[in-house]
């Protein structure tokens, strides 16, 4: 591991898919360039998982000044909540450029680029920066919707874009509040996330602010009732965007909420908690629901990517070491099996021609072992014991319970859902008659069976030994909750009074 | 002396090269072509020698010779400095207009020139007298480039309306001088504000007067509200390199000598500050109100030209606070003379005989036919639309943080609602060049013009100014 890791993870990717969109390169050259270079991303990710030490603290620090005046440097570094996000990215987008072969330059170009932004977004230690990169990564997204998306996709374009684009800016008025707080408290220009919890927030304003920034990350993940935009925008999106979207992009709104809300707005979060974590439930409740009623598949896996980013924000939205956690886990699950699930999802829709699910039926005989890996990663979407998403889950419900107990008991209750339409469609597409769309259906090849195993294997891993992970993870989200009189201690509407438990060893 | 002439170097440079060009497009020799590689080359050269004082940094103030009445500050080098890029690559970007355009002679060139050397004294001036030359320099230069195109009747009907409506501004700029002079006893700004900070405004009606008859004349020439409304229209009529010109250093100028104004005269700038924050919002949504429904990209990019004229009037709103003074609008400046050049100039180029080519449509599909001239404008739209990387964003960044530093969180909040708004339009144009087939096949490129060159240059600009760092 050396020095500025980050950096070469970061723009690695992004150059290297800024070249491609300024070459003449044809679509072979492109799709093994992106191979190439997302697969380095990967060892050298996998690189600083290793030496990643678990202290809580952020390592692999690089920071360089930049705008001296107003206290903004480049600066990055990684911590066990980014980390994993970040190790979400490096793993799953290689899949991509196996799966898909035979797309255009400008696809896998783009697909570089929201690579190494998102990697940036989640590395940066500093606000401007992390805006930079939050906006930049939603520019690929952009023109992979508009050009290569479904039959409707300049609306569902639009609506993604100025939808998320009206919650940046004004996260970043809140960003500049922020900075400039900084500077009438301590008389010191400063941009920097850590400085940030120090400050001293009290009144209107800080409401107004701490809106601005949960508004746009509420947008992002999508929370209820800001989630307009992604049945569209996940259904028209061409599937490596839409595996981006819900795999990656949407789990760095949980970051930001992390990052900044919680540790900086306390008092605003503590006060607003309840509410935010209602959203939440009733987000999967409605997500949930609307699913079941889907006759696009793909339609389907969106609302139900829509309905589990509830449970995870709800866990955030807790307070307390148990759900969060359970939360930072459960990005990782949720990342590796609905993400694999889009995938999935696209190769069905490229075989067969459909995304109606009643055209469907009977594939499992024509190829069990994609049945059986689609299988394997819906459990683990509905949280079947063994699978990486019941430890997510449980935590969070834990944590839920612990907080309130009318929301613990919702949250638990609602995760039936996920089994109700996971299960029925499963049963619909796989099994039932043989439908005249599914006859020809092919077999994954051996090369496509490789490159999903070792995700599939991660989820099991993942489900029966977490500890190595939990490990990494609990310094750094104990650290959430230890700082000195940190006002989310004391709040007396909620019922947080076990902080300084230790995790449940499972 | 010899201090002072250095400091004057770059305007003497363009002014002598201005009344050169002058006198040899007397001859037949001076093809068009020509004179635009010498004004080029006069831009050229005058901006180094302004960036090398620059560079060199030190802050030089003039000797009394000219008698207080210029001052070149770090604020003014840096508008001069984009005054003259804005000059270079108007001349460049006129000679491609040019190849598919014929009303062209040399004199055109010259009188680039000479508007440059207008505002170029425009960014020194620090007292009223020499505000109105400089400013009777530049406009007298600017109608007739508005109007060249003879035979063009919008082309007509825009230097009309231009000219009425700058001379009726003129006429009130003088007027307020005089009010202004007959109450504080002085012209010089400084002896303005030392009347001001004794004696307070409200005192004498002379005063309110001749500063209300000023602030009309700054106001109508930065194209703010409620004087607006001729920008869409000239804008449309003059050649697309001159509208580029008039976008960009006419309003770098304007902004430049308005912001020495009320700085100098910080008493005045506070008495004026509500109106300016009404102005400033005003100036925004209308700007948005009108660009929304544009279909013609170039009256598009006026009405968004208002729209930035109202996010600089934040910057000065906000300009009372000691931290940011020149530096946050200098830099915003730049950032959107990048961009607005940079599109204009891609436009020279692309919008062939005659301006066939202007309606949003007319641009569809441009990305498979032309892909780097349809990535460069998207680099442009998403500067002026405040996207990161680009210089826009940080030009909108410092804004609000000087506008949030000043307090003025309002004024911030309803500046970030304003640019959600005008996404909506800057977005459609990409939408357009990349996600629809093309209606009707796009020229060839003309032979020999350096155009294209620019373009990629100020691409370059675009991602080079943002990582500047500005000097507090």
């Amino acid at each position: 591991m050396f020095e500025h890791v980050l950096s070469v993870i970061i723009f690695l990717p992004i150059i290297a898919g800024l070249l491609l969109l300024a070459s003449p390169a044809s679509r072979v050259i492109a799709r093994f360039t992106g191979l190439a270079v997302s697969l380095s991303t990967l060892v050298l990710s996998l690189d600083l998982y290793m030496g990643f030490k678990g202290t809580g603290l952020l390592e692999c620090v690089e920071n360089i000044p930049w705008i001296e005046s107003l206290g903004i440097s480049y600066g990055l570094g990684v911590d066990g909540i980014s980390l994993f996000i970040l190790m979400a990215g490096s793993v799953l987008l290689p899949l991509v450029y196996f799966v898909f072969g035979t797309k255009e330059k400008g696809y896998y170009a783009n697909l570089l680029i929201v690579q190494g932004a998102m990697a940036g977004a989640v590395c940066a230690t500093d606000m401007v920066l992390f805006y930079i990169f939050w906006e930049v990564m939603l520019l690929p997204v952009f023109f992979m919707l508009g050009l290569y998306g479904g039959p409707r996709r300049l609306p569902a374009t639009l609506k993604i874009t100025l939808y998320t684009i009206a919650g940046s800016l004004l996260m970043l008025a809140a960003i500049v509040y922020l900075g400039v707080s900084y500077h009438a408290q301590f008389n010191e220009w400063s941009f920097a996330m850590d400085k940030m919890a120090q400050l001293n927030l009290t009144g209107q304003v800080a409401a107004v602010a701490f809106f601005g920034f949960m508004i746009a990350f509420a947008i992002k993940i999508p929370l209820f009732p800001f989630h307009t935009w992604l049945p569209d925008a996940y259904t028209e999106a061409p599937t490596a965007a839409t595996f981006v979207l819900s795999a990656v992009m949407a789990k760095i709104g949980v970051y930001g909420v992390i990052r900044f809300v919680v540790p900086v707005f306390d008092l605003e979060f503590a006060r607003f908690a309840i509410l935010l974590a209602y959203a939440g439930v009733i987000g999967m409740m409605y997500c949930g629901f609307a699913a079941i009623a889907q006759k696009d598949f793909k339609r389907m896996l969106a609302f139900s990517s829509a309905s589990h980013m509830g449970v995870i924000a709800l866990g955030v939205f807790c307070m307390n070491i148990q759900a969060l956690t359970g939360s930072i886990y459960q990005i990782v699950a949720h990342a590796t099996s609905t993400g694999v699930l889009f995938l999935f999802a696209g190769i069905l829709e490229e075989r067969t021609n459909t995304r109606t699910i009643d055209d469907l039926g009977g594939i499992a005989a024509k190829a069990p072992v994609f049945a059986l890996y689609f299988a394997i990663a819906m459990l683990a979407s509905v949280g079947l014991p063994g699978t990486s998403g019941f430890i997510g889950e449980f935590m969070i419900v834990l944590g839920a319970i612990k907080f309130n107990t009318a929301i613990g008991v919702l949250a638990g209750t609602t995760l039936i859902i996920g089994v109700c339409y996971m299960l029925w469609m499963f049963q619909r597409v796989f099994f039932e008659k043989t439908s005249s769309r599914a006859e020809n259906f092919k077999e994954l090849t051996l090369v496509e069976g490789l490159v999903f195993l070792p995700v599939i294997l991660l989820i099991i891993v993942m489900g029966i030994y977490p500890h190595p992970f939990l490990s990494k993870i609990t310094p750094s989200t104990a650290l959430q909750f230890a700082q000195p009189a940190s006002v989310v201690a004391q709040v007396p509407a909620s019922n947080v009074q076990y902080l300084g438990l230790t995790i449940e060893q499972k | 002396m010899t201090n002072d002439l250095m400091l004057l170097m770059p305007l003497i440079i363009v002014g002598a090269g201005a009344i050169l060009l002058m006198i040899a497009s007397t001859y037949d020799k001076l093809t068009h072509e020509l004179a635009a590689y010498g004004s080029a080359g006069i831009f050229a050269v005058a901006f180094l020698v302004q960036l090398s004082f620059c560079i060199a940094g030190k802050v030089a103030p003039f000797s009394e010779a000219f008698n207080g009445i210029l001052v070149a500050s770090n604020f003014s080098k840096a508008a001069g400095l984009i005054i003259l890029a804005c000059g270079f690559f108007t001349s460049l970007s006129s000679q491609a207009y040019f190849k598919r355009n014929n009303f062209c002679s040399s004199e055109y060139y010259s009188l680039t020139a000479f508007a440059a050397s207008g505002m170029l004294l425009l960014t020194m001036a620090q007292e009223l007298i020499s505000v109105f030359i400089a400013l009777e320099i530049m406009s007298l230069a600017i109608y007739i480039l508005v109007g060249y195109d003879r035979k063009n009747v919008i082309s007509t009907e825009a230097v009309l309306k231009y000219l009425m409506l700058g001379a009726f501004a003129g006429a009130f700029f003088t007027m307020g001088s005089a009010f202004v002079y007959g109450a504080a006893g002085s012209t010089k700004f400084v002896k303005i504000g030392q009347y001001l900070a004794t004696n307070g405004m409200l005192h004498s009606p002379a005063m309110i007067g001749g500063a209300f008859f000023i602030m009309v004349a700054f106001l109508f020439k930065a194209a703010a509200f409620p004087f607006h409304a001729w920008v869409v229209d000239v804008y449309d009529g003059a050649s697309v390199p001159v509208t580029g010109y008039m976008a960009t250093g006419l309003k770098t100028a304007i902004f430049a000598v308005f912001a020495n104004f009320l700085v100098i005269d910080g008493a005045l700038q506070q008495k004026w500050i509500t109106f300016l924050f009404y102005i400033s919002v005003l100036t925004m949504f209308i700007g948005n109100l009108i660009a929304i429904g544009q279909q013609s990209l170039k009256r598009m990019l006026a009405a968004s030209g208002i729209v930035h004229s109202g996010y600089l009037l934040i910057a000065l709103v906000a300009v009372g606070t000691k931290d940011f003074t020149g530096s946050v609008i200098a830099f915003y400046l730049a950032a959107y003379a990048a961009g607005t050049l940079g599109i204009f100039t891609a436009l020279s180029y692309l919008g062939g005989k005659g301006e066939a080519r202007k309606t949003f449509d007319d641009f569809k599909g441009l990305a498979k036919a032309r892909p780097y001239s349809a990535a460069a404008i998207s680099v442009f739209l998403l500067s002026m639309a405040g996207i990161p990387p680009t210089a826009g964003f940080m030009g909108k960044f410092y804004i609000i943080t000087s506008a949030i530093n000043a307090g003025e969180v309002t004024l911030a909040v309803l500046g970030i609602v304003s640019s959600i708004i005008s996404m909506w339009y800057y977005l459609r144009l990409i939408i357009a060049m990349y996600f629809h087939e093309a209606e009707e096949q796009f020229d060839e490129p003309a032979e020999s013009c350096w155009a294209p060159a620019c373009t990629f240059v100020l691409v370059l600009c675009v991602f080079a100014i943002s990582l500047y760092p500005i000097a507090v």
